[in-house]
C-alpha cells in the first residue's frame, strides 16, 4: 500500500471509531425510549474498543504469537499485545454492565408497563 | 505480620465464589462469612498500618514481576490509612444489616451481602492499586455492585435510581478508559509511577486532554456539581445501609483516586485551581438545595455531597495543611455521616416516603437512636467539642496560611446553613408530637451496637483529637512526598 | 431544541478528540522519544521465561493476571446483581414466553450442530496458550451453543443449581490458584509449575490451567443470564 493511502487510512479508521462512539452518545443522550438508551451505551462501547484496537497496528506488522515458523520474533515486526489485552477485559466488563442495565429495563417495564423515559421520571431530577 | 496487602482483594474473592456453595449448606453461613472476612481483614489492616508507620511502606508485586512490567500494590500511609477507614465502615455496615428489612429472607440476603462485599473490596482495591488500569477494573467492580444495591428494594423508584446511576456510569467508565488509552499511547506503559516519572516527556495538549477525561470520569464517581445528578435518587432509594457505605466508602475511594491523578501523577499546579473552583460550586448548590428538602435521606445525600465539595477546596489549596485537613474531614465525614443514616434509617423506618415530619416525636420512643442522631448533626455541623469542630478548624487554619480569605467567609456561611437545616430535624424529633399514623421501631441489638460504635468514637475524637492528627500528619506526608512513591516503587526493578 | 445542542456538544467533542488521535497517528510507532515501552519486554520474556507462544494470552493471565480477576469477578457480579435485580418468589416464576415455536429445519439442525459447537469452544479454551484465543473466547462460543439450544426447544432446561455450582468451582480454582503461588516464596498468582517446551499443549504452567477455569466459568456465567432473561413473564403489574 503507498503511502498516501496509508495516510488516508489514518483518518478513516480513527474517524470511524470517533464517528461510531458520537453515534453512540447520540443515541444514549437524544432517545426516548429506554431501550435505545440502552443500545446506545452498548454501541458507545464498541466503538471504544474498537478505537483502542486500532492504536496498536504497525505498519507491515504480525500476530504476536510466536508459532513455528516465527520462532525469532525480531526478524518480522509484531504488532502490539498490550491494548489487545486491555480491550478483551474491556468487552467483558461492557457485556456485564449491558446485562445489568437491560434487567433495570425489564424491572422498570414491570412497574410501569411502558418503556418511554418521559412517563417514567417520577423522582425529581 | 499476619499478612501481604493482597489479601485485601484475593480473601474476599474466594469468599465471594463459595458463598453461593456455603450457602446450599447452612443457611445462616451467608450472613456470617462475610463478618468473618471483615473480621480478619480489619486485623490485618491494623497491623499492617502499624507496620508502615514505623518502616515506611509496603510495595508489593503480583504475579512476580516486578513493576512497570507486572502490577503491584502500594501500602503506604495514605492508602493504609484510608484502607483501614473503609475496612472499619464496612464492619459497622455488616453489623448493622446483619438482619434488616428485606434481608432476613435467604435470597435476597445472599445476593446482598455478596454484593456488600464486593463493594467494600473494590473500594480497597482502589485505594491499593499502583496500576491505572487495574484501577478501572476495580472502579467498574464498585460500580456494579453500587447498581444491584440501589435496586434492592423492589419498588419501582429504586429501579429508576438505579438506571440513572447505571446511565452516569458507563459514561464515566467510557471516558476513563479513553483518558487510560491517551496515555498509553505516548508513554507505553500503564503503571502509576512510571508515570509520573515519565509525565514531563508528554506534549502538554496530550496531558491537558488526558486530565480533562479523567476528572470527567472520576468526578462523576465522586458526586462533583454537575456531575453528581445520580447520587441524590441513588442514595434515598437504597437501604440505610447501603447509603452510609456509598457516602462512606465509594466516595472517599473515588476521592482518593482524583487526588492520586492529580498529586502524584500529573502534578500540574493549574488543576489545584481547579479543584478550588469546582469545590466552592460543588458545596454552594450542595447547600442550597440541602434545605429545600422534605425527604429525611435526601437531605443527607446533599449534605453528603456538599461536605465533598469542601474536601475538594481543601485538597486545592495543595500545602501539607491543606491536605491533613481535608484527610480530617474525609475521616469525620465517614464515620458522622455514617451514623446519620444508619440512625436516620430507623427513625423513619415505616413510612414509604421518608419525609422529615413523618420523624416527629421520635424522641420519645427511640431515645437512644434520636440521641445519637443528635450527637451526629452536632457533630457534622461543627460545634465544639464535638470532633467535627477540629476538621474545620483544620480547614480554617488551612485556609488562613494560604490568604483565601474568601473560602473563610463561605465556611463559615455554609456552617451556619448546615446548623439551619440539622437542627430543624432535631426539633421535630424531640419537640413535636408523633403522628398518629407513623409506627416506631426499637432497632435490633446489632444495630444498636453498631451504631454506638460510632457514637463512641465522635466522642472520643472530639475530646481527644490527636488519638488520630498522629497518623493523619504521617499520611498527608507520605502524599505530598511525590519523588519517594516513585522511588518505593521503582527500585524493586534492580 | 435540545437535539441541536446536544448535536452540537458532539461535534465539538468529536473534533477534539479526533484531533488528539490523528496527532498520534496510524500505524506508526508514537510513543515519546526515549520512552522504552512495556511491550517489548512483554514480546521478549513471554518465550525466554515462560513458553507461551501466545503473548495476549501471557499478558491477560500471568503478567496482568490481576486485571482477570477483577473481570471475572465481573462477570460473576453482573450475574448476582441480574439475579437480585429480577427476583421473584418462587412460586411466581414462570414458564418460558415463546412467540413462535421453531421450525423442523431449527430443531434437527441445531441438535446435529451442538456437540460441533461445544468442541469448538472447548478447543479454543484449551488451546489458548497456543493459538488466538483463549477462556473468554471458548466460554462465548459454549454459550452461543446453549443459546441455540434453547431457542430452538421449548422444554430444554438446564439445572440452575448445576449453573451454580460449576461458577464457583471454577472461580475458586482461580483464587486457589493464584493463592498457591505463594508456596515457595513467590508472590500472588505467580507460576509455581514447571514451564515445559514451547507449543507444546501442556506449557506454561499455570496459564492452561487458568484459562480453562475461566472458560468453564464464562459459560455457566452466559448461559445462567440467558436463561434468567429468557423466563420472564411478560406482564405488567405494580
Amino acid at each position: 500500500m503507498n503511502d498516501s493511502l496509508f495516510s488516508l487510512l489514518n483518518y478513516g479508521i480513527y474517524g470511524t471509531a470517533i464517528l461510531v462512539i458520537l453515534i453512540g452518545l447520540y443515541g444514549a443522550l437524544v432517545k426516548k425510549s429506554l431501550l435505545k438508551i440502552v443500545i446506545g451505551l452498548s454501541v458507545i462501547d464498541s466503538g471504544l474498543n474498537f478505537l483502542i484496537v486500532a492504536l496498536d497496528y504497525y505498519k507491515g506488522g504480525t500476530a504476536p504469537i510466536f508459532s513455528l515458523g516465527y520462532l525469532n520474533g525480531t526478524d518480522k515486526l509484531m504488532v502490539d499485545p498490550v491494548p489487545q489485552a486491555l480491550v478483551l477485559t474491556a468487552i467483558v466488563i461492557g457485556f456485564g454492565v449491558t446485562a445489568v442495565a437491560l434487567s433495570l429495563v425489564i424491572r422498570l417495564y414491570r412497574h410501569h408497563g411502558t418503556l418511554n423515559i418521559d412517563e417514567i421520571k417520577d423522582l425529581k431530577w | 505480620m499476619v499478612g501481604t496487602p493482597v489479601l485485601f482483594v484475593a480473601i474476599p474473592l474466594l469468599a465471594a465464589f463459595l458463598i453461593p456453595l456455603l450457602g446450599m449448606i447452612w443457611k445462616e453461613l451467608v450472613r456470617i462469612v462475610p463478618g468473618l472476612v471483615l473480621t480478619y481483614l480489619l486485623i490485618l489492616s491494623i497491623n499492617l498500618l502499624n507496620y508502615v508507620l514505623v518502616h515506611g511502606p509496603i510495595v508489593e508485586v503480583i504475579a512476580g514481576w516486578v513493576p512497570p512490567i507486572g502490577i503491584n500494590l502500594v501500602f503506604s500511609a495514605f492508602s493504609g490509612f484510608l484502607v483501614t477507614l473503609i475496612i472499619f465502615l464496612g464492619f459497622i455496615v455488616w453489623l448493622y444489616s446483619y438482619r434488616f428489612k428485606r434481608n432476613v429472607d435467604f435470597e435476597p440476603a445472599k445476593k446482598y451481602f455478596l454484593l456488600l462485599m464486593m463493594l467494600i473490596t473494590g473500594s480497597v482495591g482502589i485505594v491499593l492499586t499502583g496500576d491505572i488500569f487495574n484501577m478501572f477494573v476495580f472502579i467498574e467492580i464498585t460500580g456494579i455492585s453500587g447498581y444491584a444495591l440501589t435496586a434492592f428494594y423492589t419498588g419501582r423508584n429504586s429501579a429508576e435510581a438505579s438506571f440513572k446511576y447505571i446511565f452516569l456510569g458507563s459514561l464515566a467508565s467510557a471516558f476513563l478508559l479513553l483518558a487510560i488509552m491517551i496515555i498509553y499511547s505516548q508513554l507505553g506503559t500503564l503503571n502509576m509511577a512510571d508515570i509520573s516519572s515519565k509525565i514531563h516527556l508528554m506534549k502538554p495538549v496530550y496531558k491537558i486532554t488526558s486530565l480533562i477525561f479523567f476528572i470527567t470520569a472520576l468526578g462523576i464517581e465522586a458526586e462533583i456539581f454537575p456531575l453528581n445528578g445520580w447520587a441524590p435518587d441513588a442514595y434515598t432509594e437504597a437501604p440505610g445501609p447501603v447509603g452510609a457505605a456509598f457516602a462512606g466508602i465509594v466516595v472517599k475511594a473515588s476521592v482518593y483516586a482524583i487526588i492520586r491523578y492529580i498529586y502524584t501523577i500529573f502534578d500540574m499546579s493549574g488543576s489545584f485551581d481547579l479543584l478550588i473552583i469546582l469545590g466552592m460550586i460543588t458545596l454552594i448548590v450542595a447547600e442550597t438545595a440541602a434545605i429545600r428538602q422534605n425527604k429525611l435521606k435526601r437531605m443527607l445525600a446533599y449534605s453528603s455531597i456538599g461536605q465533598m465539595g469542601l474536601v475538594f477546596v481543601a485538597f486545592g489549596f495543595g500545602t501539607e495543611e491543606g491536605v491533613f485537613a481535608a484527610l480530617f474531614l474525609m475521616f469525620n465525614h465517614a464515620i458522622i455521616k455514617s451514623l446519620l443514616f444508619l440512625s436516620g434509617s430507623y427513625l423513619v423506618y415505616n413510612s414509604k416516603d421518608k419525609f422529615i415530619h413523618e420523624a416527629s416525636g421520635m424522641g420519645k420512643y427511640l431515645p437512644i437512636t434520636s440521641f445519637l442522631f443528635a450527637l451526629g448533626a452536632f457533630a457534622i455541623v461543627g460545634l465544639p467539642p464535638f470532633a467535627g469542630f477540629w476538621s474545620k478548624l483544620a480547614v480554617l487554619t488551612a485556609a488562613a496560611d494560604s490568604h483565601m480569605l474568601l473560602i473563610i467567609a463561605l465556611v463559615l456561611i455554609v456552617s451556619v446553613v448546615e446548623l439551619v437545616y440539622y437542627l430543624r430535624v432535631v426539633n421535630r424529633i424531640y419537640f413535636f408530637k408523633k403522628e398518629d399514623h407513623v409506627q416506631a421501631t426499637r432497632p435490633s441489638y446489632n444495630g444498636m451496637f453498631a451504631m454506638l460504635i460510632l457514637g463512641v468514637i465522635i466522642l472520643v475524637i472530639g475530646f481527644y483529637p490527636d488519638a488520630i492528627t498522629g497518623i493523619l500528619h504521617k499520611a498527608s506526608a507520605d502524599l505530598m512526598d511525590k519523588s519517594k512513591y516513585i522511588q518505593d516503587v521503582l527500585s524493586l526493578n534492580q | 431544541m435540545k437535539k441541536f445542542i446536544v448535536i452540537i456538544l458532539l461535534a465539538v467533542l468529536g473534533g477534539y478528540t479526533a484531533n488528539i488521535f490523528f496527532d498520534i497517528g496510524f500505524g506508526e510507532p508514537h510513543f515519546v522519544q526515549g520512552v522504552k515501552p512495556v511491550k517489548d519486554i512483554y514480546l521478549s520474556e513471554t518465550v525466554s521465561n515462560l513458553n507461551v507462544s501466545n503473548t495476549v494470552t501471557a499478558i491477560v493471565v500471568n503478567f496482568r493476571g490481576f486485571d482477570t480477576l477483577g473481570e471475572v469477578t465481573v462477570l460473576f457480579l453482573a450475574v448476582t446483581a441480574l439475579g437480585s435485580i429480577l427476583y421473584k418468589r418462587r412460586h411466581q416464576v414462570g414458564k418460558r414466553s415463546v412467540m413462535f415455536s421453531a421450525s423442523s429445519i431449527v430443531t434437527s439442525g441445531s441438535k446435529l450442530i451442538f456437540p460441533a459447537i461445544v468442541l469448538l469452544g472447548a478447543y479454543v479454551f484449551i488451546h489458548g496458550h497456543l493459538s488466538p484465543g483463549g477462556g473468554f473466547q471458548g466460554g462465548v462460543i459454549i454459550a452461543t451453543g446453549f443459546l441455540l439450544m434453547l431457542l430452538a426447544y421449548e422444554n430444554f432446561s438446564i439445572g440452575h443449581n448445576a449453573l451454580s455450582i460449576i461458577e464457583s468451582l471454577a472461580g475458586i480454582t482461580f483464587a486457589g490458584v493464584g493463592l498457591m503461588g505463594f508456596i515457595g516464596g513467590g508472590t500472588f498468582l505467580e507460576n509455581f509449575l514447571p514451564t515445559g517446551i514451547l507449543n507444546n499443549l501442556f506449557s506454561g504452567g499455570v496459564i492452561p490451567i487458568i484459562y480453562i477455569a475461566v472458560g468453564f466459568k464464562v459459560a455457566a456465567e452466559l448461559t445462567g443470564v440467558i436463561y434468567t432473561v429468557l423466563h420472564e413473564k411478560g406482564e405488567v403489574n405494580e
